[in-house]
């Protein structure tokens, strides 16, 4: 047992950090406005696949009366089949909350798709999932002495059952065993113990193949190979693994790739280890999982790249590399879409509520009092303009009132998200897609002004330090402020 | 031996020996009939609802078996170690120290094999995902301990027939004696009925009707059948014991396939490839049936011949019959003759593919010429190996009388 748990470690630890759409932030924050009812979700999904993944659920719009949950692939044959819905708890204290669990039986991209009752009519609405296998859980120490504990107890006994079996169990009621009887039955418990030995043995063994074999499964982001020519950074990344590509065909033009707020890729460069430099870039797909961008002027040094792109499944990848940017690099200009800013290190100290903007314009965050992990939230963010005032000439970025990226300072934690939540656009466009007309969901951005106010759903996965990059437009700049959090 | 049965007879008093079968073997008996009926309602359930829990009824049918194991195994060691009764304790083994018959401490063994597989199942849940197969190390010390108990409540019942059998031999039997013998075997003949059932569920999915024209599947039949009919056989003593294990087993089956469909399920999770409605049967049983006839045949012709004499003939008679039955008839399975309430082929798992080979009604990779006639040699080798074993298992069976 000893072995085989260290043999079980050595699997662990060898192990890359679990890495995926956003990068170690599983759990979905999702707000869902679907007819008169808006509901803020979250889904947990669970470490291992097969598994179960949790949900909550917060009605903030139009009263609801029940609400019930089901899992379902965003595409493909088994999208056409929900299994029966369950209905989910609602808990005693709060009147708005509900509670519920999905059981998702393989990996991909999922949605847990939401019935809806209330005054206001039926409605469907749908949160896209990821659901892949991000770890092998390591058997604890009081487990494995029980385990092998009995295991013993069984080996033994079983030796004396076989003792007993070749000797008084031949002879008649009164009787005794023969001396004969007696030495054969020496002769069998050694044998039998060689035996079950060997049966223990090609148990673990079979333990080790499976362990194994689950552990070739544990998700792993496609692996990208980075290059810089002058400007023109290229990042080849390898063919996908099947199960992600597993999918329909994939429009034209994107080589099996979705096109999410329409593009191929979005690409965050961020100075690390001070996280001080973050640039927001779109690379274009010129080839075969070949993506390539004319690199503006940036401050030299090492960059952690992470490139969001969604799979033709609708499986969405946070792809990692790291980039050297030397300092006689000759930058091009900064294409419409894309963003650069610069602010302290963070060994200078955390930074404050407020960001004062390059053009005297200031963002502002409604920063709560204190933040746990694991806790779901709505961060609110406001655009004022120089005088202080609510900012008026405000744009959609990318479609969007707002992008955000919330980085843990270790590089453990990267998640790029929108004021609907944290799934992929693409994917919740594929998740609405697969409910037909029938649904009232709202996919659509308001139209008319965009406000001055974004708020984004999302709960930080662990505790420690994190660097939030907001991103918001006015007129024909995008602005990029930068906050920092310690949740506990 | 002769001085033994002497003693037995003189120092025990007639009315002392047991004329019922006791309340043990019956309970045991039920207890294995729970577990069985149970686990092929799991596996019902997983291939239909697929969502379940530890309290679910099919769950519920396996512990039983474990609870009533406990209960019996615990009542025959502790009152037989510590109670008074010289009768009980003349007809006991001893195991780490304590006194019961052979049966109820492999039975406890299963029992708890079973409760060990318990919580090493729930950690391989959270571990690795929740079950996908049936054949997992969890799973399979789940099995063994099953299994056990039903060999313990076997050797319970054995233990009493073979008594029987010396009595009859040394003196003859009372009426209420020779009744009592009739009833073990009774019970001897369905637990081999049922020890069938659990050796093709453990065999299902080596011969699940789509891979009934490989050599894999007759393999798999050639390994774990001919063994259980030779014990069967061999220690019932029954003329057609092969072909009523055989029966037990069609039989148990064919009932699945007509009763389940009538209990409306659904899936309740995905991903859902066939939209299920009604609890999914097994398939339809692999016609064992034919060759336990004729090895019942076979071996009352066969008696004086050497183990491994009779063990070489049935191999190849046992592999020959079943490949000439089962080959044309798995076709018939893939037919859309086949597609009614009886052979029951259109039932699917919700996680049956469309284009999977189950759905398509295809074969799986259908052997043929050289390598099929070497894959069925093989596989009466090792039926001929598992039929020596089974006898010769078989007649030590025949000598536990405690």
């Amino acid at each position: 047992m000893k072995n085989r748990l260290a043999a079980l470690l050595l699997v662990v630890l060898g192990m890359v950090p679990m890495a995926r759409a956003h990068v170690g932030s599983k759990d979905v924050f999702e707000t869902v406005h679907v007819g008169p009812y808006t509901l803020y979700v979250t889904v947990r999904p669970p470490n291992v696949i097969p598994g179960v993944a949790t949900v909550e659920v917060r009605s903030i719009g139009a009263a609801i009366t029940g609400l019930k949950v089901t899992p379902l692939p965003v595409t493909g044959e088994a999208s056409k089949h929900p299994p029966a819905a369950d209905v989910m708890q609602l808990s005693s204290a709060d009147p708005a909350f509900y509670t519920g669990a999905v059981w998702i039986m393989a990996g991909g991209t999922w949605q847990v798709r939401f019935d809806i009752d209330g005054a206001a009519g039926h409605e469907q609405g749908s949160v896209p999932v990821v659901a892949v296998p991000l770890s092998v859980l390591k058997m604890d120490k009081g487990m494995g002495t029980v385990l092998a504990l009995l295991g013993l107890f069984l080996v033994l006994s079983m030796s004396g059952i076989v003792a007993a079996s070749v000797g008084e169990a031949r002879v008649m009621p009164g009787a005794d065993a023969t001396p004969k009887m007696r030495q054969w039955g020496r002769v069998v418990t050694v044998a039998s113990l060689v035996v079950m030995a060997a049966a223990v043995a090609g148990g673990l063994h079979w333990w080790n193949v499976e362990a194994a074999g689950y552990a070739d499964h544990v998700y792993k982001a496609t692996p990208v190979h980075v290059t810089l020519s002058g400007n023109q950074l290229e990042l080849l990344m390898e063919e996908p693994k099947k199960d992600i590509r597993r999918g329909p065909p994939p429009p034209p033009n994107s080589d099996k790739l979705l096109l999410d707020h329409g593009k191929v890729m979005h690409l965050y460069a961020i100075r690390v280890p001070e996280m001080d430099v973050a640039i927001h870039l779109h690379p274009s797909l010129v080839g075969r999982g070949d993506f390539r961008e004319v690199l503006p002027a940036m401050p030299a040094g090492h960059y952690q790249l992470y490139g969001d792109i969604v799979h033709a499944s609708g499986f969405p990848e946070t792809l990692l590399a790291t980039l050297d940017v030397p300092d006689t690099m000759q930058g091009g200009a900064l294409d419409a879409d894309d963003a650069k800013a610069a602010t302290a290190g963070i060994s200078v100290g955390e930074l404050g509520n407020s960001f004062k903007l390059p053009d005297g314009y200031t963002l502002v965050w409604d920063k709560p009092a204190s933040m746990t992990a694991g806790t779901a939230y709505s961060f609110t963010f406001h655009l004022l303009d120089a005088s202080g005032k609510p900012a008026t000439d405000m744009q959609t970025y990318l479609g969007m009132a707002g992008h955000a990226a919330f980085v843990k300072t270790d590089g453990t934690v990267f998640a790029h998200t929108h004021p609907e939540g944290s799934a992929a656009m693409a994917d919740v466009m594929l998740a609405n897609e697969s409910l037909g007309a029938s649904s009232g969901m709202d996919m659509t951005m308001p139209m008319g002004p965009i406000a001055p106010d974004v708020s984004f759903p999302y709960g930080f996965p662990t505790s420690g330090r994190y660097r939030i990059f907001i991103q918001m437009k006015h007129g024909p700049t995008v602005e990029t402020g930068f906050f920092d959090a310690d949740p506990k | 031996m002769a001085s033994s049965v002497a003693s037995f007879a003189t120092d025990i008093p007639r009315t002392e020996r047991a004329t019922r079968v006791p309340w043990t073997i019956w309970a045991g008996v039920l207890g294995v009939t729970s577990a069985s009926l149970g686990g092929s309602w799991d596996v019902s359930w997983h291939r239909s609802i697929g969502r379940d829990s530890f309290l679910t009824p099919a769950h519920l049918m396996i512990y039983a078996c474990g609870v009533i194991a406990a209960l019996i195994c615990g009542y025959l060691i502790l009152y037989t170690t510590f109670g008074r009764s010289q009768t009980l304790k003349a007809e006991s083994v001893s195991v780490l120290g304590f006194r019961a018959p052979l049966g109820a401490f492999i039975a406890a063994w299963g029992g708890i094999a079973m409760l060990t597989s318990a919580p090493f199942d729930n950690w391989w849940h959270k571990a690795y995902g929740l079950d996908v197969k049936i054949i997992s190390p969890p799973h399979t010390l789940l099995i063994l301990g099953i299994r056990c108990v039903a060999v313990g409540v076997l050797f319970l019942i054995l233990a009493s027939m073979n008594r029987l059998e010396a009595e009859r031999v040394e003196r003859g039997l009372t009426v209420d004696s020779a009744a009592t013998y009739k009833t073990l075997q009774a019970l001897f003949l369905y637990m081999g009925g049922l020890m069938v059932v659990g050796q093709m569920f453990f065999l299902q999915e080596k011969t699940w009707d789509v891979v009934l024209h490989t050599t894999d599947a007759y393999t798999a039949l050639g390994i774990g059948v001919p063994i259980s009919f030779a014990i069967i056989s061999r220690v019932s003593g029954n003329r057609w014991a092969c072909a009523i294990a055989a029966a037990i087993y069609t039989v148990y089956i064919i009932s699945e396939i007509l009763i389940f469909p009538l209990f409306p399920a659904s899936p309740k999770l995905g991903p859902v490839f066939f939209q299920v409605t009604h609890l999914v049967p097994a398939k339809f049983p692999v016609l064992i049936i034919v060759p336990a006839i004729a090895l019942d045949l076979l071996w009352q012709r066969m008696k004086g011949w050497k183990s491994w004499q009779i063990a070489l003939v049935s191999g190849v008679v046992f592999m020959a019959i079943i490949f000439a039955v089962e080959w044309p008839f798995a076709s018939f399975l893939l037919s859309k003759a086949s597609e009614n309430r009886f052979f029951g082929t259109t039932y699917f798992d919700y996680n049956s593919r469309p284009n999977g080979l189950d759905r398509l009604r295809q074969f799986l990779d259908p052997a043929s010429g050289m390598h099929l006639f070497m894959g069925l040699v093989w596989a009466s080798v090792y039926a001929a190996i598992g039929t020596w074993f089974g006898l010769l298992f078989g007649n030590w069976m025949r000598g536990v009388k405690r």
